[in-house]
């Protein structure tokens, strides 16, 4: 089973949030100035946080930082241990493997943020939803969300990628469809919290509109854990990716990913370990970042923690 | 009480009804016959072959008369014979591998919660000091790295360089460790993780700075009020957690050779065992929410203040 | 031995397509043929095998504990749906729990097995196998001529509903009976004439019958455990055995111990008291045989190398036959690949020499459909031309095409099958020496079994990474049975080719062995000039087995023989030796 880190997936009372959303209300865009000013003072957060830039950068700018082309094959030089000429060695074709992970932070990137892409526009809506109008349509919805919740999250996106068939915007589709509901839950969490406070009452008693209510008050407010959700969000989909790819059902090559090529080399750990280890390292080290990042983005918008 | 669970588990029905029907829909939707040979290289059945076997498993009739007679059987706990184990009905199947896989997840859990625990309280006690530093990064490597990729590394390194343990098998006590190893370590970061964090919460609360104040010694203040407050958030953890890794972990029983349930969750798929699908899909779904009542119930034991 | 009886070219026809309806269609059956041909044509000897134990050789001593571990690398992958042979070949059960009438021995030449003689009348509608009478059941009933008759019914009665029931068509009714046309099981062509004697009245004259009789679907089973325990039958406390091994315990999806069968006539010959047989996925590799929990494996590509290299493990390895050639589909109803400059292209574009290297031994560059050393095989400077590799020419052949200069490709998909015999890595190679000499970008998709199979046959794919492992060593498995226009069912391609189809209907009717083959390569020339498939590569395959295996027998060639879909005699004649 892949986890889900907690932060997206419980949707735990966090009293500060509320508190937190209160004083944003109040006063306004200091919120995150302070926030801000306490990230960086979180040297971990910080750290992860560039190492997410670079890999962002990484992934931009694959064709100008990649030494060499990651689809050219060099059939003289199969499997190389790591050299002068090839710093993390050669693959099963002889294609340099530094190069291939450079644009495999593309495809984890991509993963990472197109599937959470979907997620906030499918689990936001519904979470706001069923949260504001609350009634019937939140029970219905809450219940929706709830079954969508038991679903054993592999098997549904095993189940998904069969129908979809491999493919880049078919890994989108299926994380998406499946991971929408932790952030659903929490967004109605917070909506519920945020709209009986006062001067949500008094906006709509001044008859300001469900989107402009929902748009002024409600959703600044709820924004943080949905920050939160999403940073922790990205690493769970590159690490969902690397299954799907391990499995088999994940992107189509040449497109290099690092889940593939974990996934295909394991087996051949013995033999050809660097077509395993640096792969996992990148993973592992992404994995890392975003964690360290979203631990820092929670602990700076909610300020009850430190 | 007594009617909050009567409710919940009243829930479960409609729940596990919807979580069928779309399990039924997205199966049939996907592309790929169930009557195919399922061994390698064996040809395809011709027409008549075919269309004896769809009637024998009654994948002629129409879909919403078949979903029927599952729900018909499945309510009697018949989930029907394995369309790729043909000698075996599905419920034996579950007999024979739920119980191993709640066995390695009982234990890869145990571990996890105990080894989760310490490192957390120990980075929350010595926070921003090496011990946290420490405890971090042990937890946090457990929920980066992948648990194939760590399995195999634990093979090579147990298995080849170290030759202490099997590279698989379910036979002997000593087939256990690699598999639980590997399974617990993700879990366990997110229980250090959460425990530092739901600790921390706690030791910075008001009542705990008063009883300081009041001058209790730092180790029955941390142990008596720390512990058991910061333990109930974590608590909400552990019932999604129990069912995803006592369920078993494809990746973990494939690599180390475990005959649980775990390696249905993609065999069945990629095997189009329909019966097999649907039986795995509500295993876990009403495992998950079976555990999901026990946690709420817990929580509501260990913090008084909640009442249903 | 008889004089051999003339088998007509119908014959031969109705024989594949009994194989083919049981899916013989992997691997080994070529050999089937090969033998065929050793016997002047009948591929089966009447008289009983020689009683062949084998003997440790000079040097070698019996190790006191006779145990066989082997699996992994492909063998035993997934727990088997039952060894209930009888009703379904490919149930993945152990073949060695039950011995047929006749079986193939390492030259995969049928002679008799639980039968000691097998006599048919003059033109081969009417087989009788006399059964011999110091085999038993392992709950010590005899092995009757009975058991034959029931269970051949059994698998055609449709009641029972196996699905490859086609298999005994040749049987009297057989068919009518099976597709419930006629009711009365007496009146098909099998019978026991006494507790001994087993008679077989065919549909008409069936010369190959024999050889068809060594198959496992030709396999019986236990009438008293049948009618006791239903489907359940070949769980390990129901099971009763007539092999040289029974089930001693059957661990779903975790292991097989098998035991040696005293009731079995050659009981004493067999050395293996126990064979413990553990379900191991492919992605295992070699790792279970090289932490010694394994005595036999079969290896995969990114350990072979590695296994080779290693003094110790270096001896272990061994290569066994394997006919079979990887290829490309360009579908030529689908863009670019209808213009035949654009195959053309692509045929001289493939550099084999470099993708078979990505195998890492397990493949050589091919330039036709037939490996050499069997049946068909062209070695022939006209036809290697055609494909051969050139850069320069590749290109050439682009001009006039609106892809020129290697520009304008549409989206390019290649399709395979997913499956774990270094499949990939060489449709990889080949996208990348595409890219490289004709600037073809092309997305590879690897697609599901059953999805792939359901789109192949749909011909709905454009670009196709495919293979086929020979059936039985005559071109006409290679050309007919793959390639040719007419075929209803089960065209892999939309190719067609008027003047190929004429060359094969020929290669087909005629009798003379050498104009026949000239047909073949008339056809081959013809297809590859049109560009109807890319030859890539043909396949290689290794197994291991550690210094203390012995008994693995050699066929005439003198290569190792491992079990596979044909030959399935192997653990009777392993032994083990004490490890020096």
């Amino acid at each position: 089973m892949v986890f889900s880190t907690p932060a997206s997936d419980t949707s735990l009372p966090t009293p500060g949030a509320a508190l937190a959303a209160s004083r944003a209300e109040i006063r306004g865009s200091s919120l995150w100035r302070d926030a801000w000013r306490r990230l960086l003072r979180n040297k971990l957060a910080v750290a992860g946080g560039v190492v997410v830039i670079l890999l962002c950068l990484l992934a931009i700018f694959a064709d100008v930082i990649a030494p060499q082309s990651y689809t050219k094959p060099n059939f003289g030089r199969l499997y190389e241990s790591p050299s002068r000429d090839f710093p993390l060695g050669t693959d099963q074709l002889g294609r340099d493997i530094l190069s291939r992970m450079i644009y495999g932070a593309r495809v984890s990137m991509l993963v990472g943020l197109g599937a959470q892409v979907i997620v906030v526009l499918i689990g936001v809506p519904i979470g706001a939803l069923s949260g504001y109008i609350g009634g019937r349509t939140d029970l219905l919805l809450t219940r929706f969300v709830d079954v969508m919740y038991a679903f054993p999250r592999l098997l549904f996106v095993i189940l998904v990628m069969s129908m979809l068939g491999a493919g880049l915007m078919n890994i989108f589709i299926a994380l998406g469809l499946t991971g929408w509901v932790g952030i659903a839950r929490q967004t109605r969490a917070q909506v519920l919290s945020i709209k009986e406070k006062e001067f949500v009452e008094s906006a709509r008693a001044l008859g300001a509109g469900f989107w402009r209510v929902m748009n002024r008050h409600v959703l600044p407010s709820a924004l943080t854990p949905i920050v939160v959700s999403i940073t922790f969000g990205i690493p769970e989909a590159i690490f969902t990716e690397a299954a799907l790819s391990f499995i088999g059902v994940g992107i189509n090559p040449p497109t290099p990913s690092w889940g593939q090529m974990v996934g295909e080399n394991q087996q051949f750990l013995r033999s050809y370990w660097h077509l395993c280890v640096f792969p996992s390292i990148a993973i592992a080290v992404t994995m890392l970042s975003f964690t360290f990042f979203g631990d820092g983005v929670r602990d700076a918008l909610d300020p009850k923690l430190k | 009480m007594l009617s909050y669970v009567v409710s919940r588990l009243l829930w479960l029905v409609p729940t596990l009804l919807a979580m069928a029907l779309v399990t039924f829909l997205v199966m049939h939707a996907t592309p790929g016959s169930p009557l195919d040979p399922v061994a390698e290289g064996a040809n395809a059945l011709s027409p008549e072959a075919q269309k004896n076997l769809a009637e024998a498993y009654g994948l002629d009739k129409p879909l919403h008369v078949q979903f029927g007679i599952f729900l018909q059987k499945a309510v009697r706990g018949d989930f029907g014979t394995s369309f790729v184990y043909k000698t075996r009905t599905v419920a034996e199947i579950m007999a024979e591998t739920f119980p191993v896989s709640l066995l390695l997840g009982s234990m890869a859990l145990a571990l996890a919660v105990v080894g989760g625990l310490t490192l957390g309280v120990l980075a929350a006690v010595y926070q921003n000091r090496s011990w946290d530093y420490v405890s971090v990064s042990v937890a946090t490597l457990g929920v980066s790295v992948p648990n194939f990729v760590l399995a195999v590394f634990l093979i090579v390194i147990f298995s080849f360089i170290l030759p202490i343990f099997p590279t698989g098998g379910w036979n002997s006590p000593r087939d256990w460790v690699l598999p639980t190893v590997t399974l617990a370590l993700a879990p366990m970061g997110i229980i250090a993780r959460f425990t530092r964090s739901s600790m921390l919460e706690v030791i910075r609360s008001d009542y705990i700075m008063t009883a300081r104040a009041k001058g209790l010694a730092e180790t029955p203040v941390i142990l008596k009020h720390v512990l058991k407050n910061g333990f109930i958030p974590v608590v909400t953890l552990l019932g999604p957690m129990f069912a995803a890794v006592g369920t078993g972990s494809f990746f973990v029983e494939s690599i180390f050779r475990i005959p649980g349930m775990g390696r249905f969750f993609v065999l069945s798929m990629t095997g189009r065992d329909y019966p097999m699908i649907m039986a795995v899909v509500l295993i876990y779904g009403a495992f998950l929410a079976l555990m999901n009542l026990v946690v709420d119930l817990l929580y509501g034991i260990l913090d008084p203040r909640i009442r249903y | 031995m008889r004089t051999p009886m003339r088998i007509s070219e119908a014959q031969i026809d109705l024989f594949a397509r009994r194989l083919e309806s049981i899916g013989v269609g992997r691997r080994d059956f070529l050999k089937v043929v090969c033998a065929m041909a050793a016997f002047g044509g009948l591929g089966f000897a009447t008289e009983a095998r020689a009683a062949r134990p084998s003997r440790p050789g000079p040097g070698e001593k019996l190790a006191k504990e006779q145990v066989l571990r082997y699996g992994g690398g492909g063998w035993y992958q997934s727990d088997a749906s039952s060894h209930d042979f009888n009703k379904d070949l490919y149930c993945t059960g152990v073949p060695a729990l039950f011995a047929g009438l006749m079986v193939f021995n390492a030259d995969f030449v049928s002679v008799p097995w639980m039968a000691t003689k097998v006599e048919g009348n003059k033109e081969g509608s009417v087989w009788t196998f006399t059964i011999r009478k110091d085999s038993r059941w392992s709950d010590n009933s005899p092995v009757t001529a009975r058991d034959f008759e029931w269970s051949w019914k059994r698998q055609l009665d449709p009641a029972t509903a196996a699905p490859y029931a086609s298999f005994l068509y040749d049987l009297k009714n057989g068919e009518a009976f099976n597709k419930k046309q006629m009711t009365d099981a007496s009146q098909v062509g099998v019978r026991a004439k006494d507790d001994w004697t087993l008679e077989v009245i065919l549909d008409g004259p069936r010369g190959y019958f024999p050889v068809l009789a060594a198959y496992l679907a030709a396999l019986p089973a236990h009438r008293g455990a049948v009618e006791k325990h239903g489907d359940k039958w070949t769980e390990a406390a129901n099971i009763v055995c007539n092999g040289p091994f029974t089930l001693e315990a059957w661990e779903h999806n975790k292991q097989y111990v098998l035991k040696k069968n005293p009731y079995y006539y050659g009981a004493k010959g067999v050395h293996l008291n126990r064979v413990v047989i553990p379900i191991i996925p492919v992605a295992s590799g070699a790792l279970p045989y090289e932490n010694n929990e394994l005595d036999m494996t079969l290896v995969q590509p990114g350990d072979l190398k590695r296994l080779q290299s290693d003094p110790r493990m270096s001896k272990d390895v061994f290569r066994y036959p394997f006919p079979g050639t990887w290829y490309l589909l360009p579908q030529t109803t689908k863009p670019p690949f209808d213009n035949l400059k654009v195959r053309k292209a692509v045929a001289h574009a493939i550099d084999r020499e470099n993708v078979v290297k990505v195998s890492q031994g397990l493949a050589v560059p091919a330039w036709s459909m037939i490996p050499p050393g069997f049946p068909g095989a062209v070695d022939d400077a006209k036809i290697k031309a055609i494909q051969k590799y050139d850069k320069k020419l590749a290109l050439e052949q682009l001009k006039g095409t609106p892809y020129e200069g290697g520009k304008n490709w549409p989206k390019i998909t290649l399709s395979m099958r997913d499956e774990a015999l270094g499949a990939k890595p060489l449709a990889e190679a080949v996208q990348a020496v595409l890219l490289d000499s004709l600037n073809m970008k092309t997305d590879l998709e690897v697609l599901e079994p059953r999805v792939f199979r359901d789109r192949l046959w749909k011909q709905d794919l454009q670009f196709i990474w495919i293979r086929w492992f020979m059936d039985y060593p005559d071109p006409h498995n290679e050309y007919f049975d793959t390639f040719y226009g007419k075929k209803t069912t089960g065209r892999r391609q939309a190719w067609i080719n008027d003047a190929f189809d004429r060359e094969l209907e020929a290669g087909r009717d005629t009798r003379d062995p050498k104009k026949r083959l000239e047909h073949y390569k008339k056809a081959e020339e013809i297809m590859q000039q049109d560009v109807g498939y890319v030859p890539v590569a043909w396949v290689v395959r290794y197994a291991a087995k550690k210094p203390w295996v012995g008994g693995i027998e050699r066929n005439k060639a003198g290569d190792f023989v491992a079990d596979g879909n044909i030959y399935v005699d192997m653990l009777e004649h392993v032994y083990i030796t004490e490890r020096g």
